[in-house]
Parts: structure tokens; sequence; C-alpha cells
């Protein structure tokens, strides 16, 4: 492995975390504190007919109960790619409407948890349901195709040359459907708020990927002024896209708390996420490729249905992702959104990469079989350095490396390419399989501030938030670089709107964002000290600069946009909007790369798979923070052996909503599924992105993980898995 | 979750007196991994709980004699890790490691595992579903529904939850004891007699009437329990349910199968003892055919639903593998 450009930190919260000591939003407990539960609802769709609160307020610690007739003075969220803030437009109990099952339809407060569990419980309430479709099967689904439908950043369909003739005439060719449940985040932290007043100024705790949506969002809804709100969420405790925006208990949280006149806090049960919260969408994707003996791609067709709710179009960019693995010289697609009656889908890790990588990855390697070509040498051939879609170059692009590395890393060359070939000492088959994967890199609008202090410390704020993905120990370790100051002498504040707008970190677009704005606020800073008449060059400390220029402390304030960007745009940012750009700039196209090697071991009479290896490389740029960039990645392999073989939603047509909704029935992976894991980082700047040379690193480590493992499945038995997650009795010989 | 009373009673005399006298919303609680998951979810709604930690009559394993005796209170971690059960019934040692997980493990106990109810969704996670067994007379979601974990041995009309414990899959291979103590006084029943078959009253579980506590476990002696394995296939390779397991016990005399027990779990409404799978081995060389064989009887007169009928070639095939690792500890 190449030595890092930026030094090895360990993660600055690491200790804290570890000791307990980290508040998450709802450890805040106000003096006073309300607690707050929901009723939900038991019927597919439909409205509220009558809540009868009568014995649930006679519970000796009740104190109110809220339903539809009670928030008429607020206003209704809108979904985010509809111009709101919200996961999806619809608010529960803000109307009588139920939109899915398990819907949130009244909210009961009470003086301790336990309480308003029992008489949220103990509400009767009565209900007109209709007919509904929950699953993409379900006869009442409606199919739109996504160019047509009224969208706000409408979507089209990506046709480059005559597709369907080039793969018409292709040599060799692979025409396979492949299928996926939903799926969903399970953060370890609940999302939940702790919501408390000030007279007219309102304070929301509350563990979100956007401080800056639900600011705005949330004074929207209650209509009051953004300025009287201020969100905190230093830490989250896990989002991977289900925090990205504002949730229903936001709203009625801050609404509850100004009724009662004392804080209120509600944390969303886990069942309940299950329920009324975002999900990966199900998918059918069918993919249709065409190569010449040379294994040289000619054209590919690609067909997704993903799943969306009736409530909103939910973008699926599944396309966008799968145009970008090779240089097809001709490609079309085809996508449908497949409308049901469930919450919003949203974003979830690699949103639409997990699903498209699956598709295409799996696809290649039939095509290899067929053309009895090794799998990474078909990948070689079909690299690219130009975007078939806009026929622009790549800024940078590392595949055929991280090809390469990771085939010798990994041992590649041991491969005997027949299925079924070879045999573990216990008689299990060994299957290797290589997959890529990619995402696309973006970058946004970001403000940062910077405080130098004479003592030598520093505080830095910026517009991001710390996930756990090391955002903080990155921005530290630039920080301390760029200043030639101790990484223990800084500071950084982010997630809190009280400081610099904190706009959505999400899309793999945090640190390419974030950091480009903290090497310019640190450049600002030795500028102003340079205009005060320090010499800024040679050995002076910091603090004894800040000391020359007779003052205590120096704050400076800069700001950057993505490439091609108006500076305008930063007006987004400072009204809590979503405003990134890329993949594709002026000029180039920038995205960041996977590529996944695997070996499982299956056993015959079980078709039980395990994964003992794993290793991955990765071209995501600059690694800024390398500690924190191999545990993002390792996590995201890890993410990625359980989004194939284990998660997965299970819904029973007739009721709707979800059967396995907990964790103890929707299985997430345990230690004894995960074997050794080996990731590589190229560690290439990409300077046109960014001038900080960042790619984006946390969504790419889990896109390509799936098919490299049904890919190694099909090398291990001979069959061919194209629905995930994969369960034993796909595997089962009689079931071939 | 509603409210509800709690008695802590001292020794086993007091405890049973309070059961009598509380009557119907009355529950025992041991280590509540199973109670309490219920009661948050309100499918068991006891207003009144009776904590049975302080009875000491129930606890302690006793090795001595010619039965294995383990109290109703020992958690099931310490159990799995006792040295005679590991020598001498691997299958009840592996039957315990293979469950839950290290921390319920060292928080349940023995007795309330065996009483451990359905996993079936529709029983566990109330309205709207129909559930027999928790709604008597509501209908059964599960017959027309999401039904892969659910039983084709031992089912009803009414209902085909499968019970989920690894425990007594185990036992019953071991023709196990249960001793229980209620107002009118001891008893014991073997263990295939604890749990019931739904038939047409899916809502009681077990022979045991309300004022009954379990206070241990007897394993009788035997020669064949020391060739034996506890094989448990699962959808994630720990913390899991099983999808299909089996116990299996060998004894092998003269090159030929003397003493054989097969209990299959994962795929029964109650511990499953596959008697005619046994009685195609005796007297037989125990080989990977036989051993096959044994698996596709096993599964023979299986009523599978529309979810679970791959569980008849994987179950022959556990079986199969199962008897094949016990023989291997002969
Ligand atoms: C996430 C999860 C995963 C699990 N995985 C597995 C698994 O893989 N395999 C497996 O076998 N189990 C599994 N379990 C179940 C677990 O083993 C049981 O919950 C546990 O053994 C129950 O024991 P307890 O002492 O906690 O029972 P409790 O919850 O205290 O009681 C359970 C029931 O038994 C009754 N009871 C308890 N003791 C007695 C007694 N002495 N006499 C009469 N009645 C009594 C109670 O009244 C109650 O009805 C899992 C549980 C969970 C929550
Ligand atoms: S199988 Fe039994 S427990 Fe499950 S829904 Fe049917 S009656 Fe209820």
């Amino acid at each position: 492995m190449s030595r890092n450009f930026y030094p090895e930190l360990v993660r600055v919260d690491a200790c804290d975390k570890v000791r307990g000591i980290t508040r998450f939003g709802t450890d805040n407990r106000p003096e006073n504190l309300a607690h707050g539960a929901f009723a939900v609802a038991t019927i597919g769709k439909g409205r509220v007919l009558s809540v009868d609160t009568l014995s649930a307020e006679a519970l000796p610690g009740v104190l109110s109960v809220i339903t539809h007739r009670d928030t008429t003075s607020l206003k209704p969220a809108q979904f985010l790619m509809a111009g709101g803030y919200a996961f999806q437009t619809h608010s529960p109990i803000l109307t009588a409407e139920v939109a899915y099952r398990g819907q949130p339809v009244a909210l009961v407060l009470a003086e301790t948890l336990e309480i308003a569990i029992e008489a949220a419980a103990l509400l009767r309430i009565d209900y007109e349901e209709v007919a509904f479709a929950a699953t993409m099967d379900s006869p009442l689904a409606e199919p739109v195709a996504q160019a047509q439908a009224p969208m706000r950043y409408p979507l089209e369909d990506v046709s480059v040359g005559d597709a369907l003739s080039a793969y018409e005439g292709g040599a060799v060719k692979v025409d396979s459907t492949y299928g996926m449940e939903r799926q969903f985040q399970n953060p370890m932290e609940l999302i939940g708020t702790v919501a408390s007043w000030d007279g007219d100024r309102l304070t929301i705790h509350e563990g979100t990927q956007n401080a800056g949506g639900c600011k705005f969002g949330v004074a929207d809804q209650l209509g009051i002024s953004p300025e009287n709100v201020t969100v905190i969420s230093p830490f989250i405790g896990g989002g991977f896209g289900q925090k990205n925006s504002m949730q229903s208990q936001l709203v009625l949280a801050a609404f509850a708390s100004r009724q009662l006149g004392r804080p209120v806090k509600i944390v969303v049960p886990r069942r309940q996420l299950f329920h009324d919260t975002t999900s990966r969408p199900a998918t059918r994707q069918r993919v249709r490729l065409a190569a010449d003996r040379e294994g040289r791609l000619v054209g590919a067709l690609y067909d997704v249905d993903a799943q969306t709710s009736k409530l909103d179009f939910f973008p699926a960019e599944h396309a966008d992702t799968a145009a970008r693995f090779y240089g097809y010289p001709a490609f079309k697609s085809f996508t449908r959104l497949i409308r049901t009656d469930i919450p919003t889908p949203g974003y979830m890790r690699a949103p639409f990469e997990h699903a498209a990588a699956f598709a295409i990855e799996s696809a290649m390697d039939e095509l290899s079989y067929q053309l009895k070509m090794d799998p990474v040498e078909l990948r070689l051939r079909n690299d690219t350095a130009v975007d078939v879609v806009s026929g622009l170059p790549h800024s940078s692009r590392h595949v055929a490396e991280c090809l390469r590395r990771g085939a010798e890393t990994f041992g590649w060359s041991r491969r005997n390419p027949k299925p079924r070939s070879m045999v573990a000492a216990n008689g299990d088959l060994i299957g290797m399989g290589v997959a890529i994967g990619l995402y696309s890199g973006s970058g946004g609008p970001t403000r940062a501030r910077i405080i130098a202090r004479r003592d030598g410390t520093v505080t830095v704020n910026v517009g991001i938030h710390e996930m756990g993905q090391g955002a903080v120990t990155a921005i530290i370790n630039v920080v301390a670089k760029r200043l030639g100051v101790q990484p223990s002498a800084v500071t950084a504040m982010v997630g809190d709107t009280s400081g610099v707008p904190q706009p959505l970190t999400a899309g793999s677009w945090g640190s390419t964002s974030a950091m480009p704005a903290v090497e310019a606020v640190c450049d600002a800073l030795m500028q102003a000290l340079a205009e005060a008449g320090v010499e800024t060059s040679g050995n002076v400390p910091l603090g004894e600069m800040v000391a020359r220029t007779g003052r205590d402390e120096i704050q400076t304030d800069a700001s950057s946009v993505a490439p091609g960007q108006d500076p305008q745009v930063l007006g987004r940012t400072d009204t809590g909007r979503v405003a990134p750009a890329g993949p594709v700039y002026p000029g180039f196209v920038t995205y960041s790369y996977a590529v996944h090697f695997v070996e499982v071991h299956v056993e015959a009479s079980t078709g039980r798979i395990r994964v003992p290896r794993v290793v991955s490389m990765f071209d995501c740029g600059r690694v800024l923070s390398p500690r924190t960039a191999r545990s993002q990645a390792i996590g995201g392999v890890v993410w990625g052996i359980g989004g194939t073989l284990r998660e997965g939603a299970e819904t029973d047509a007739r009721y709707g909503g979800v059967m396995n909704g907990d964790i103890a029935e929707y299985l997430i992976p345990v230690n004894a599924d995960i074997g050794s894991i080996e990731v590589g980082f190229i560690d290439e700047p990409d300077f046109q992105v960014n001038r900080s040379g960042v790619k984006g690193l946390g969504e790419v480590v889990m896109a390509g993980v799936a098919p490299a493992i049904t890919n190694a499945v099909y090398h291990a038995t001979e069959t061919r898995v194209r629905d995930l997650p994969v369960r034993l009795e796909m595997l089962l010989r009689s079931q071939e | 979750m509603k409210r509800f009373d709690y008695a802590r009673p001292a020794d086993l005399g007091s405890a049973i007196a309070t059961l009598a006298a509380a009557g119907d919303g009355t529950r025992l609680v041991a280590g509540g991994t199973t109670l309490f998951d219920l009661m948050k979810l309100d499918v068991e709604t006891p207003g009144r709980l009776v904590d049975i930690n302080g009875l000491a009559e129930l606890r302690g394993i006793d090795t001595g004699g010619d039965e294995l005796r383990l109290g109703a209170l020992v958690r099931m971690a310490d159990a799995a890790e006792d040295t005679r059960l590991k020598a001498d019934f691997p299958l009840l040692s592996e039957a315990l490691w293979k469950a839950a997980s290290q921390q319920l493990r060292n928080m349940a106990s023995l007795g309330g595992n065996l009483l451990q109810r359905t996993r079936c969704a529709y029983f566990r996670h109330g309205e709207p579903f129909a559930c027999n067994k928790r709604n008597p007379g509501s209908g059964c979601a599960a017959i027309d529904g999401a039904n892969r974990s659910h039983a084709f041995f031992g089912g009803s009309d009414a209902c085909v939850a499968a019970y989920p414990g690894d425990f007594a899959i185990a036992l019953i291979a071991m023709d196990a004891v249960i001793d229980v103590e209620g107002a009118k006084g001891r008893r014991s029943l073997a263990i295939a007699d604890l749990h019931r078959q739904p038939g047409a009253r899916p809502h009681q579980d077990a022979n045991l009437s309300p004022d009954e506590i379990i206070v241990q476990i007897r394993i009788p002696a035997n020669s064949v329990g020391r060739a034996s394995t506890y094989h448990k296939v699962r959808d994630r390779e720990s913390y899991a349910f099983a999808v299909v397991s089996t116990a299996a016990a060998v004894r092998i005399e003269d090159g030929v199968v003397a003493d054989v027990r097969i209990a299959l779990g994962g795929v029964a409404t109650v511990p499953w003892r596959a008697r005619s799978a046994e009685q195609a081995l005796i007297g037989r060389r125990l080989d990977a055919e036989t051993a096959a064989e044994a698996g596709r009887i096993a599964f023979e007169g299986a009523a599978p639903l529309n979810h679970n009928s791959f569980k008849i070639e994987l179950g022959a095939n556990v079986v199969r593998d199962a008897l094949i690792i016990a023989a291997g500890r002969a």
C-alpha cells in the first residue's frame, strides 16, 4: 500500500464515544421534559374517522393527546425533491389521511415514556379503509415512465447511439433480470427530537444530516421565522440517508412543546422506523448486454422498475450510474417508477449504485462465461477514459489500477476459471468473484469560519455533519496540516445552525464540499494575518502570529462552490436548500470507484454461504484521514455483505407495512458473518474537481459488493442468483 | 405495555400460593427475555408478574447419580458451559450455544427457554393481523401468508406456528423429563408431553396449569448422548432462529446402529421426534447413504405451505449431516 499524503490521525471523538460521554440528540434531557409516543395506523390506507381518547386521557400522567383535529394551524411538509425539506410530502397527524400502514395517527404526551406508550395503546381509532398497493406486484400499483413523470427535477432516460440495433447485432449476448427487495438503513441511533421553546425561540436537538433543512422546514410548518429556530446536531449515531431530511416527528415535537409550555422528546421506536420513514426502494432491473467475440461491449439496454410511493416521485437514478461502468458505444435506458402505498423511499447508502452495480456487474459476469474470458480481463477491455453519456473526459478514473492491484493482493491468479472446480478441505465449494462499483463525484456550496487565538488554539466552523464517518477528524487533519498546528489545538463545530449554515451532508459530497471551504478559510486566515502586517512564512507558531497582531483572536470567513457553480448558489445553502453539482461539470465528469474481490465458501448440502475474504480497492481521490477512511471502507463492505446475503423487507400484500420490522427479524450481519476485509486506496488527488483533490468515499464503498459476492457464488456453485437477498433455498440443487 | 403488579416470593411454596390465588392475568417471569419482549409488543398483557428468581429450589446443576438434573432457573449460558453437558451430551450444550446471543443466554433461564413463544410475525405484531393464538377465533394470517418460517409438521387449520426453541429439540432426543409443581402437588411429564400441538386451541402452548412451575429438567443417563450434535442451519451465522435444525445422537455397536435419536427444529409446531427415520437406521450401518435415507424418511408426511417446501430437501440434508457429525464423535 502506498503511503498516504495525510497523517494517520486517531478519530478525535473515539475516546468519548467508547466511554459513552458523547451526547447524541435525544440524550438531552432538559428539565420538566415531557415524552411523546405515537399510535400508528393498523389499516393499509384510508382515513381516520374518529379517535376516542377517553381512556388514554384518564391515565394518570397523560398530558395531552394530539390528533389531526388539533394540528390545523400547521402547514404540511414538502418533499425534499419537490422544493421542500421533508422526506415526503405527506405529514402524518396533520390530516386525517392514512397513506400506509404503520403511519402515526395520534401523538400522546405524558410525564414518562412508559405512560405515553401505554396511553397510545389505549386510543380507540376508527378508520375508513380503501384498497391499496403494498408492493410493486400489487394490482393497484401504478407504473409511470420516469421521463414523463411530473417531477420538479425531471430525469431523462439515457440514450447513446442506436443501442437496440447494436444489441441485436452483437455476437455474444446476455439478457437477464435482477430483483432486489426493499431495504432499511437501521442506523443505531433512532430518529428523534428534543424540542424546547424559550419565548418565541425554538431549539431542536436531533440527530440529523441536515440541520439547515430541519431549521427552515420546521419554521415553515410552524409559520415562524427561521431566525428563531436553532437546530443542534453535532453527532449522528449513523444516518445513511435516513436522516437526510425532515422526519414526521419534528414538527409535532415542536408543536406539542409549544402547546404544553415545556420541552418535549419524541424518539421513534425501531418498529415505527420500518413504517414511517425512507427505505431503499425495491427494484427489478433488466440488463441486455452485447459484445463482440473479443469481449468489447457493442451495446447495452437497461430497463429499471423502481418502487416509489403514491405521495411523491422518488427519482430513480440507476441508469446514470449504469451508463458509467464501461465505454459502451451504445446505451439505452428506460426507467419506470412503480407507485405504491408506502412512505416515499429515500436515499439509503449507495441508493441506486448498490442495485445498479448488482445488475450490470452480474450481467458482465454472465457475459464473461459466455465469452470464456477472465472477468478481470473483460472489465479491463471495456474500461474508458471518456464518459459515454456526455462525451466528456473523466477527471480521474483509476479503475484499471484498482483491478490490477486488487487482483494481485487477492491472489486472483490462483482462481481456476471453471465453476465448481475449487473445493475446500471440508467439502465447501469455493468461489471467487469480482465487481466494480461507482458513485458520482458531487460537491456543493459551503461556508466556513475560523478563529485563531493567541493561545494557539483554533476553532473551525463549517457546514457539514459528523455522522460517524469521521468528518471532524478529517477537518482537523486538514486544518492542522495547513496551519502547522497540532491536531489537539483544533476544535471543529459542525451540525449547529447557530454558526455557519448547515446544508445536507449526503451523497458523498460532505468532504468534497467542506474541505475546499476549510482550506479556503485557512488561507483567508493567513491572508488576514499578512494584511495585519504579520510575517506568515517561516516558523512562527500560529498563536504567536495572532499575538503579533495585538489582538486576542482573528476570525475569518470563506466559502467555496463546486466547479462551474455561480457563487450565488450559496444563497441556497443559506436557506437550508440542497445545491450540489456533479458528476458532470463544465469540461469533465467525476466519479469515485471501487473494485471488490470476494471469496465465498458454499456448503453444498445447505446452500449456506460464508464470506471469509474480501479485498477492495478504492479510487476516491485524496485520502484526507487514512484511519477513518479505512473504517468507512470496511463498514461499507460489511454493509455490502449484509445488503446481499441478509437484508430484505418482507411485506404481506394483504396488510401492507413490513412483516420483519425489527432487527431481530430483519437480518443485518453479525460478527460471525464477517471474515477478513482488506481495503486499499489509490490516493491520487483529483484537483480538477476541487482544490482538496477529494472525490467521495462514503457511498462508493458498498457499491459493487453485491455482484462480487453473487459472481463468486456462481463460480462456486454454477447457480446464478439474480434476486437479493440470497436465501438458502436459492442454492439448493433441486431449485436450479 | 400495560402497568402491572409485581411480586417476588422467596420460596417455591409461596410462589405457587401466589399463582394459585392470582388467577388468569398472572404470569411468572424468569429471565424475562420472552415475556418482556411480548409485553412491549402488547401481545402479553399480564396484570401481575410473579418473579421466580428468588427460588433457590430452581437453581443448580446436579450431575451426580444416574440422571442429569438442571434447575429451571439455570441460565442458558451456565448450562451451555457445563463440563458434563459438554462431555456426555454435546447436543444439549450445542443447542444452547447456538441459540440467541451471549447477552440473552446470560439472562435467559432453561425453564423460560422451554416455554418461549413462537416467532410468527402475525402473532408478535398484533393488530391488524388475524391470529388464533393471540386472539382466539380471529383466524390465521400465516396459512396463506408469509410462512417461510412456519411448520409443516403438527399444524392445524387454526395455526401452523413453528416452535422456535433449540434446547427442547435436543431434550426430546434425550427423552428428558420435566418436573413441575403446582397447587395440586408435584408431577413429572415427558418433554414430549410439555408442548401442545395447536389443534383447535392454538392459544394454549403448553400442558401446564396456570399455577404450575417448572422446577427442573431431568435427563436420564444414557449411552447415546455422547456421540451427538445439534446441527442448526439459519439465515445468518449466529443470533438467528433455526431455518431447520436437527438434534442427532447415535450409538454404534458391532458396526451397526444400536440406538439413534433424531429430532427436528424449525419445521414443527412442537419439538419433533423423527421416530420412523430412527427405526430405519436401527441394525444398519451408518454411512452417507443410510444417513441420507433417514433424512428423507424424517420429512415424509410433511404438509408444506406456500413458502417452506424447500425445507423438505434442506432438512433431509441437515439430518444426514447431523448423523454423520454425531457418528464421527462415537
Ligand atoms: C432476539 C432473540 C433471539 C433469540 N434467539 C433464540 C434462538 O436462536 N434459539 C432459542 O432457542 N431461543 C432464542 N431466543 C429465545 C430465548 O432463548 C428465550 O427468550 C429465553 O430462553 C426465555 O427464557 P427466560 O428465562 O428469559 O424466559 P421468560 O421470558 O422469563 O419466560 C418465558 C415464558 O416462560 C414462562 N416461564 C419461565 N420460567 C418458568 C418456569 N420455571 N415454570 C413455568 N413457566 C416458566 C414465563 O411465564 C413466560 O411465559 C431468542 C430471543 C430473543 C429475544
Ligand atoms: S400460525 Fe398461529 S401464531 Fe401464526 S398467525 Fe396463524 S394462528 Fe397466529
